[in-house]
C-alpha cells in the first residue's frame, strides 16, 4: 500500500527484556494497528506500543485501544470451564464450580444430543458474534449446520451491521462497507456523515476527518446530538432521531432540481432513477423540514454543498441503520453518491463505520442464518453444492435458512428452541426490550456460553467454557475498509482457556462429527479450508493468503487468485454487482419511527456509545481507566426538558417506556435536541437502556429500532442527588 | 539532540482522553498519567482541551524548587522531580502557572511530565501526540510549525493564534481555537 501524508517513519522504543508483537487492537472496526509488548522472562504481555507503520491508523489509537491490553492477564478470566449443578440459581453469578475440559464438553455434549433426540435437530441454537477472526467466524457456521445439523444460528451483527448489508445488497448488489480505503477520507472535498457519532465510536478516523476542513474542504453531519464531530462541522443537521429517511430524500430531491444530477452516469449504470425522482419530489425543503425538525436553510445549504463537491464520501454508521427503516436510510443515502455519480472512483463513494472488529468478515462467511462462506445464499443450489463439497457433507444435510437474533429469543420463549450455544456475545446487555430476552434465555432447558469474562448473559449458563482474548490466537479480521488485516498471538493462553475453533473441533467429536473437523489443528488449518469455501462467492478470499497480507499490509476482498492483489476501491470500472452491471436507485416512502411520541410519552429515547466503553462493556467496564473515566450511564437531557421536568443536573430520574424501566442520573446538556433524551447502552443489569428500547425489526435487515422509541421522564420522591 | 517538538491544536480535541492512557505507557511513567483534559464547558457543549506541561524555557516549577530536583534535559524537556532530590514540599505545584506537578501523598514525591524523555531524546514522538486520534498533539518540526503559525495567521486582530507565549517561553506550542479561520475554502 502507498503511504500517505500521514505516515512517517519512526523507529519503535523497546524496552529491555521485552519483544513487540504486531497486530491490530480488538474493539471496534477501525482495526488500530497496534504493537503489544511482550516480557520475555515472563512470556505475558505487558503493555503497548503505538505501531506507526500501520498505513490506517499511523500508531494512534483511542483509550480503548491504548488499555485493550489489560484484557489478556486480568483477575476476571474465567480459568477452567465452570458448571453449574444447581439451575435455581439460573440468572446470576452464583453456583458455578471449575470442572475439568472432559466433564464440561461430555456434559455439553450429553444435554444437546437428549436435547436433538426428544425436540428433533433444530431444538437447538447458536448465537455468535463478530468480535472475533474470520476463522472463527467461519467455524462457527460450520459447527452449527454439520456438527449440530440445526438450522438455527444467527450472530450479534444483527444488531449492528445487518441495515448496512441489506441497503448496500440492495443498491448494489455486493456489501462491502467501504467503496474505497480509508486513506481516501482526508482527500475528499466533502464529508457527508449521518448518523455516526465518529468521534467516540471511530476516533482514529477523527485526523482525516478534520484534515479535510483544514483543506478548506466541508463536514456535514445529521446527527439528534452536537457530538464532538457535529460541533465542528460546516453543517449540522440536527434531526428528530428516526427521521433520516426523509432528510435523505430531501437532500436527493434538491440534488435534482438543482443540476447536480450526473444525467451520464446515471443513464449507463444505474436503474430506478425515475420513479425515485418522482418519489422525492414532494420531500420539498419544507415537508423535509416538517418531518425532520432541521431548517430549511441548513437542508438547502447541505444539498448544495454536497451537489456542488467535485469528490465527496457519504459516510453513515448505526444512527441510520439501527432503526426499523435502516436498510432504506442505507439505500437512500448511497442514491445521493448515485444519482450525482459521485462513486466508482478514488475520493468519492459510500463507507459505512463498521461497528464491531469483524463486523464486515464476520457478517459474510456463514453466521448469518441464510449465508454460507463467500457471502453465498443458503437458498442457492450452487452454493450449497460448492460449500458441501468443502465440508464433506451431502447437499441435502444442509440445513434451511433459520431466523434472525432477537426472533431466535421469540423461539426460545415459545419452546421451539430448547438449547442455546452462546458465544463471543453478550445479548442479555446488547439485545432489544430485555425483560423478554433475559427471560427467553432463563427459559431455556440447556445453555452453554464460551465467554473470557463471565458476563451478564453467561449468568443464565448451565455450562461456561474458558475462551481466549484476541491476543492469545492467530487468524484475519476484516476491517471496515473491506481489508483482510492479520491478528497475531502475542502469549500462550491463560489457565485452561482455549480458542473457540478447538473446543467446536473437540465437540464435533464427542457428538459423533469428528471426521469433519479432525483435520483442524491450527488456526492456520481452519483459514486453509476457510479460504477454499469463500472462493468464487462475491466476498472471495481465497486469493489473501496470509503470506500476502504480512507483505502488502492487508488484502482487500474480493481477492480471488494467488496473483491478484485485492481491490481497494471498488466499481472502478462503474461495473455494480448486480447481474446487470447495473447500480439500483431506490424509490423508498417514508415510513415514521414504530413508536412516535404520544401524551403519555412525549419523549424520544434514543441510545449510543461513549468513547471509553465498546458494545455490551463485558471487556471495557472491567478496565480500571476505562471505568474511572465513565463508571456509570447517564440520560443526556436538553436545559429546557430538565426545566420542565424540574430536574437538576446530576439528579436520579426514572426513565420509562411499553417496555421498561431504569434509573439514571441526568446530564444537563445543550447539545441534545429538547425532544431526545440519550441514554449510552454499555450497561448490565438494572442499567441497561435496552430494558426500554423496542424490538421493532427492520422487515429486511431485521435490525431493531434501537435508535427511536417513545419515552417519559419521571422524577423521584427522594430527588435524590448521587 | 531533538528536531521536533510538541505542538497542540485545541480545537481538534474530541475529549477521548487517550493522551491519559498513554501516558501511562511511557516506560518511565510508572503507569501514572502526567496531563490533564478539560471539558470546557460541559453543561452547553462537548469541547474539550488537553494541559499539557509546556515545558518552559525558565519553568517556574524549577525555579521554586529548594532541592534542584527538577533538572531540565539537554532537549529543553523540563523533567520530573529526581526521587532522591524531592523533598515532597509541593512548591512546585503551587509556583507553575498551569498546574501542571503532581503530587503522590503516598511516595510524598512530584511528578510531572517529562515528554516521555526516553522517547524524545532520540526524536520518537511521546506517547500522548503518538497516539492521539484527532491530532490535537502532533510532533512536529520547527519548519512545520512555522508552516502552521502562517497559515493561521489571517492578521484581522480577532485571533491571537499560535501566539509565541502565554506566559513566558516554552518549549511547546499551543494554537488556540480559530485554526480553520484564514482556510481558504475549497469552493
Amino acid at each position: 500500500m502507498q503511504k500517505d501524508k500521514f505516515f512517517r517513519e519512526i523507529e519503535n522504543v523497546n524496552h529491555p527484556n521485552e519483544k513487540l508483537i504486531k497486530t491490530h487492537c480488538s474493539y471496534c472496526g477501525m482495526q488500530c494497528g497496534m504493537n503489544l509488548r511482550v516480557n520475555t522472562l515472563t512470556n505475558k504481555i505487558v503493555g503497548v506500543e503505538p505501531r506507526y507503520e500501520w498505513p490506517v491508523t499511523v500508531g494512534k489509537m483511542c483509550p480503548k485501544g491504548v488499555t485493550a491490553y489489560q484484557q489478556t492477564n486480568h483477575k476476571d478470566r474465567i480459568l477452567k470451564p465452570l458448571i453449574r449443578d444447581d439451575s435455581s440459581l439460573n440468572g446470576t453469578k452464583e453456583g458455578f464450580r471449575e470442572a475439568s475440559w472432559e466433564e464440561a464438553l461430555t456434559l455439553v455434549a450429553k444435554n444437546f444430543k437428549e436435547l436433538q433426540a426428544h425436540y428433533g435437530k433444530d431444538s437447538l441454537s447458536v448465537f455468535s458474534g463478530v468480535s472475533m477472526t474470520n476463522e472463527k467466524c467461519y467455524l462457527t457456521g460450520k459447527f452449527a449446520r454439520v456438527a449440530l445439523g440445526t438450522r438455527y444460528i444467527d450472530y450479534n451483527g444483527r444488531f449492528c451491521m445487518s441495515s448496512a448489508a441489506g441497503g448496500f445488497l440492495r443498491t448494489f448488489g455486493v456489501d462491502r462497507g467501504s467503496t474505497l480505503p480509508w486513506t481516501d477520507i482526508h482527500e475528499t472535498d466533502c464529508l457527508f456523515i449521518a448518523g455516526s457519532n465518529t468521534a467516540e465510536c471511530h476516533p482514529t478516523s477523527m485526523f482525516r476527518v478534520w484534515a479535510v476542513q483544514e483543506r478548506g474542504g466541508y463536514l456535514i453531519v445529521a446527527d439528534p446530538r452536537e457530538t464532538p464531530l457535529a460541533r465542528r462541522a460546516d453543517i449540522h443537521l440536527d434531526l428528530r432521531p428516526g427521521t433520516d429517511l426523509a432528510l435523505a430524500n430531501g437532500i436527493l430531491h434538491l440534488l435534482i432540481k438543482n443540476g447536480h444530477a450526473d444525467e451520464q452516469f446515471v443513464n449507463q449504470h444505474t436503474n430506478g432513477f425515475e420513479e425515485t425522482k418522482e418519489l422525492v419530489e414532494q420531500f420539498t425543503p419544507a415537508y423535509t423540514s416538517m418531518i425532520t425538525g432541521v431548517s430549511i436553510e441548513k437542508i438547502e445549504r447541505a444539498a448544495e454543498v454536497y451537489g456542488k463537491a467535485p469528490n465527496a464520501i457519504v459516510m453513515f454508521a448505526r444512527g441510520i441503520e439501527q432503526q426499523h427503516k435502516g436498510v432504506d436510510n442505507v439505500s437512500a443515502y448511497c442514491n445521493l453518491a448515485l444519482v450525482t455519480g459521485k462513486i466508482g472512483r478514488p475520493k468519492a463513494g459510500v463507507a459505512t463505520f463498521t461497528g464491531q472488529g469483524n463486523g464486515q468478515g464476520g457478517r459474510e462467511h456463514g453466521q448469518k442464518s441464510d449465508l454460507l462462506p463467500g457471502y453465498r445464499k443458503i437458498t442457492d443450489p450452487k452454493a450449497v453444492e460448492h460449500v458441501s463439497k468443502v465440508w464433506g457433507i451431502n447437499p441435502e444435510d444442509m440445513p434451511q435458512p433459520g431466523v434472525s437474533a432477537y426472533e431466535m429469543f421469540e423461539l426460545m420463549e415459545q419452546k421451539t428452541i430448547r438449547g442455546l450455544y452462546l458465544l463471543c456475545s453478550n445479548p442479555a446487555v446488547s439485545a432489544p426490550n430485555l425483560n423478554f430476552v433475559r427471560n427467553a434465555m432463563k427459559n431455556l432447558d440447556f445453555m452453554v456460553c464460551s465467554d473470557f469474562y463471565l458476563s451478564e448473559s453467561a449468568e443464565f449458563a448451565d455450562v461456561i467454557l474458558p475462551s481466549v482474548t484476541w491476543s492469545e490466537d492467530e487468524g484475519t479480521v476484516t476491517n471496515l475498509e473491506g481489508r483482510i488485516i492479520k491478528i497475531n498471538k502475542a502469549q500462550e493462553p491463560i489457565g485452561e482457556s482455549k480458542p473457540d475453533w478447538q473446543m467446536q473441533v473437540e465437540l464435533a467429536n464427542l457428538l459423533g462429527k469428528g471426521k469433519h473437523f479432525d483435520h483442524l489443528k491450527t488456526a492456520r488449518d481452519v483459514a486453509e479450508e476457510f479460504r477454499l469455501a469463500t472462493k468464487g462467492g462475491n466476498a472471495d478470499y481465497y486469493g489473501a493468503t496470509w503470506d500476502k497480507i504480512d507483505k502488502q499490509d492487508g488484502v482487500f476482498w474480493p481477492c480471488r487468485e494467488k496473483e491478484d492483489k485485492g481491490t481497494p476501491h471498488m466499481f472502478l470500472d462503474n461495473k455494480f454487482y448486480h447481474s446487470d452491471g447495473r447500480a439500483k436507485i431506490c424509490a423508498l416512502p417514508y415510513r415514521p419511527p414504530a413508536e412516535e411520541p404520544c401524551e403519555e410519552y412525549p419523549l424520544r429515547l434514543t441510545t449510543g456509545r461513549v468513547v471509553y466503553h465498546y458494545l455490551s462493556g463485558n471487556q471495557t467496564r472491567r478496565i480500571p481507566f476505562l471505568k474511572d473515566m465513565c463508571p456509570d450511564p447517564y440520560v443526556e437531557v436538553h436545559p429546557s426538558t430538565a426545566e420542565k421536568y424540574n430536574i437538576n443536573h446530576d439528579e436520579v430520574v426514572k426513565l420509562f417506556t411499553r417496555r421498561g424501566k431504569a434509573e439514571y442520573k441526568v446530564k444537563i446538556t445543550e447539545a441534545i435536541r429538547e425532544d431526545t433524551v440519550f441514554v449510552p447502552y454499555h450497561f448490565g443489569h438494572d442499567e441497561s437502556i435496552n430494558l426500554l428500547t423496542i424490538a421493532a425489526l427492520d422487515p429486511m435487515s431485521r435490525m431493531p429500532e434501537f435508535k427511536a422509541c417513545a419515552v417519559e421522564i419521571e422524577k423521584l420522591d427522594t430527588g435524590k442527588v448521587l | 539532540m531533538t528536531k521536533r517538538k510538541l505542538y497542540l491544536e485545541l480545537e481538534n480535541c474530541i475529549g477521548c482522553r487517550s493522551c491519559l492512557a498513554a501516558c501511562t505507557q511511557c516506560g518511565g511513567h510508572e503507569q501514572k498519567n502526567r496531563n490533564y483534559v478539560y471539558d470546557v464547558n460541559p453543561l452547553v457543549n462537548r469541547q474539550t482541551m488537553p494541559l499539557m506541561c509546556l515545558h518552559c524555557a525558565d519553568p517556574a516549577c524549577a525555579r521554586s524548587c529548594p532541592a534542584q530536583a527538577i533538572q531540565i534535559h539537554e532537549t529543553g524537556a523540563v523533567l520530573s522531580a529526581l526521587v532522591e532530590k524531592c523533598i515532597g514540599c509541593q512548591n512546585c505545584t503551587i509556583a507553575c502557572p498551569y498546574g501542571i506537578p503532581k503530587f503522590d501523598e503516598e511516595e510524598n514525591l512530584m511528578y510531572k511530565c517529562d515528554l516521555c524523555i526516553d522517547r524524545t531524546k532520540d526524536d520518537i514522538p511521546p506517547m500522548c501526540a503518538s497516539v492521539c486520534p484527532s491530532n490535537t498533539l502532533q510532533w512536529l518540526t520547527e519548519e512545520e510549525i512555522e508552516m502552521k503559525k502562517q497559515s493561521h495567521d489571517v492578521g484581522n486582530d480577532k485571533w491571537v493564534t499560535s501566539m509565541h507565549y502565554l506566559e513566558g517561553e516554552t518549549n511547546v506550542t499551543v494554537n488556540l481555537p480559530g485554526i480553520l479561520q484564514g482556510t481558504v475554502k475549497l469552493f
